[in-house]
């Protein structure tokens, strides 16, 4: 019976069999996961995060299947190949399914290291009204003209898909899924969090806004084109920097968080 | 009885078989989830499951707890005509028993029903489209939603022969119009991912349909497929994460298991 299969197999070894980098690449991966349980982006155990493991093409970190973000750790990640195979022994399943969606992007841009997938309320209203990301808040330059849009194809099993999303994502920040959810392509796992943060929120306000105006017989209030791109432009800057590895206030601030109230993904 | 004595009820274990039990903890548990995610109405609203056997009796919440108080032994275990066959001390909710008992009584292929009067819930069922197969998540629910009109709350025990005609065959979740939801599962498990999927496919809905943009609305080929593969994958699949969220529940506030 279910109720009595209550422990979570650990694996104390890890962090002996792995490099560094990958080890450091594993507790950032954790801590995403952690962050998104934390501001409630979760579908139960759905839903992946995906990380490039550093130094190599083809290797990626993903979560173990079955367990609620809150229970992911460093160690508990599994590593996996392009095609979702295991290529590091793990007591635990993983969704190969749910994995080609990320594994055709980090196949076509090698300079995405970390992908994030959600299907939150506010994600899935915004992929299910004829609308994009319009420019009527500073945080929605984030992805004004940043962002790919991808027809609803039904539930991802179709390989044939893959080539469609890379199309469809191009060189943009993240990808508005139609009929499904949200996810963003981040040149590293800080920069990824600051992302899937973000265009929650721009999902948010903008259905907010549209729908006070509407009721009002009004439409929303754009900014003008040219202040629309300088904003956009700004951001641009920020990714270059995060991409180069500069520090990131934002991830250093939630960390701590984190590491106040439960700092076991560091496991 | 006091508040500290409702909390505090004795352990049933011995009294009742090991499947009994087992079922028992699983419900306890969908009571405590329900609370975790905020989809409790006081101490109303109420999730039933079928006991194992010929016995057409089920258990529902002691009325008067909340969901975060609701323990494996307070679980009244009562049969479908309203006779309490464990005493245990609780008592029931008149109107859950009328909406529980109808579909224990006509529907033994579903092993539990669980109801409940989110925002969201309330919102959708007041809406003259009711729920919309707008996304993957709600999906799983199209041609499986079947709906009843309100008739005031459930106190008379006639309503059930109309809850069943109007729940059909073949449906498994239940918008109760102007009132809230009921979904339905082979086990409570599969009860906790199809109310957790329903809320937040309701929240979209509401969300989407208020922006006032158009709908992108998928063609009915798109949804009976995509309903398939839900069916297929509901059995076996690990997405609900059901035995991690018993261990973080365990971690918070272990007494659901008393």
């Amino acid at each position: 019976m279910s109720v009595t299969a209550m422990s979570v197999p650990t694996q104390p070894d890890v962090r002996e069999k792995v490099s560094a980098q990958e080890w450091q690449t594993r507790v950032d991966l954790a801590a995403l996961y952690r962050l998104v349980a934390m501001e409630g982006m979760t579908d139960l155990a759905g839903t992946h995060i995906s990380a490039r493991v550093p130094g190599t093409e083809d290797h990626f970190l993903l979560n173990p299947f079955g367990l609620m973000f809150e229970e992911v750790t460093a160690s508990n990640l599994v590593k996996v190949d392009l095609n979702g195979e295991k290529v590091m022994e793990s007591p635990f399943p993983v969704n190969p399914a749910g994995f080609t969606i990320h594994s055709a992007v980090h196949m076509a841009r090698p300079d995405v290291q970390c992908i994030a997938h959600t299907h939150t309320a506010a994600g899935m209203a915004f992929a299910s009204v004829e609308t994009e990301v319009l420019p009527i808040s500073q945080t929605a330059g984030y992805f004004y003209k940043r962002i790919g849009y991808h027809a609803w194809e039904g539930i991802s099993t179709n390989l044939d898909e893959r080539e469609r999303i890379v199309q469809d994502l191009g060189d943009h920040r993240g990808l508005i899924m139609h009929n499904h959810g949200l996810l963003v392509a981040g040149p590293t796992i800080p920069a990824a969090w600051v992302m899937i943060y973000q265009l929650e929120r721009i999902c948010r306000t903008q259905l907010e806004a549209m729908a006070a105006a509407r009721a009002m017989g009004q439409d929303v209030v754009l900014m003008p084109e040219e202040v629309a791109m300088k904003t956009a432009a700004n951001f641009d800057q920020s990714f270059k920097n995060a991409a180069e590895g500069r520090s990131n206030f934002d991830w250093e601030a939630y960390l701590r968080a984190l590491d106040e109230t439960d700092d076991s993904y560091r496991h | 009885m006091t508040a500290a004595a409702l909390r505090n009820t004795p352990s049933v274990k011995d009294e009742v078989s090991a499947e009994e039990w087992a079922l028992r903890l699983d419900l306890a548990a969908l009571y405590r989830l329900a609370a975790k995610h905020g989809m409790t109405d006081l101490t109303y609203t109420h999730f039933s499951a079928r006991i194992p056997g010929d016995a057409d009796e089920f258990l529902l919440n002691p009325y008067g707890l909340r969901f975060d108080q609701v323990t494996a032994s307070s679980l009244v275990k009562i049969d479908v005509d309203g006779n309490i066959t464990l005493d245990n001390g609780h008592s029931v909710n008149a109107a859950g028993f009328t909406i529980h008992s109808a579909v224990h009584m006509a529907r033994h292929d579903l092993k539990v029903a669980a109801h409940t009067h989110t925002p969201a819930g309330m919102a959708v069922s007041a809406l003259k489209d009711g729920l919309m197969p707008l996304t993957q998540n709600s999906m799983r629910f199209y041609g499986k939603t079947a709906y009843h009109g309100f008739e005031g709350p459930a106190l008379d025990l006639d309503e059930r022969e109309r809850i069943i005609a109007d729940f059909g065959t073949d449906k498994h979740t239940m918008i109760l119009q102007n009132h809230g939801i009921m979904v339905c599962a082979d086990s409570v498990r599969q009860a906790w991912t199809r109310l957790y999927g329903l809320e937040k496919s309701m929240q979209a809905q509401l969300l989407a349909m208020a922006s006032g943009a158009p709908l992108r609305m998928p063609s009915d080929d798109t949804c009976a497929h995509v309903a398939a593969q839900w069916d297929k994958g509901d059995a076996t699949n690990f997405l609900d994460g059901w035995e991690s969220q018993l261990r973080l529940l365990d971690r918070a506030d272990p007494t659901w298991k008393h």
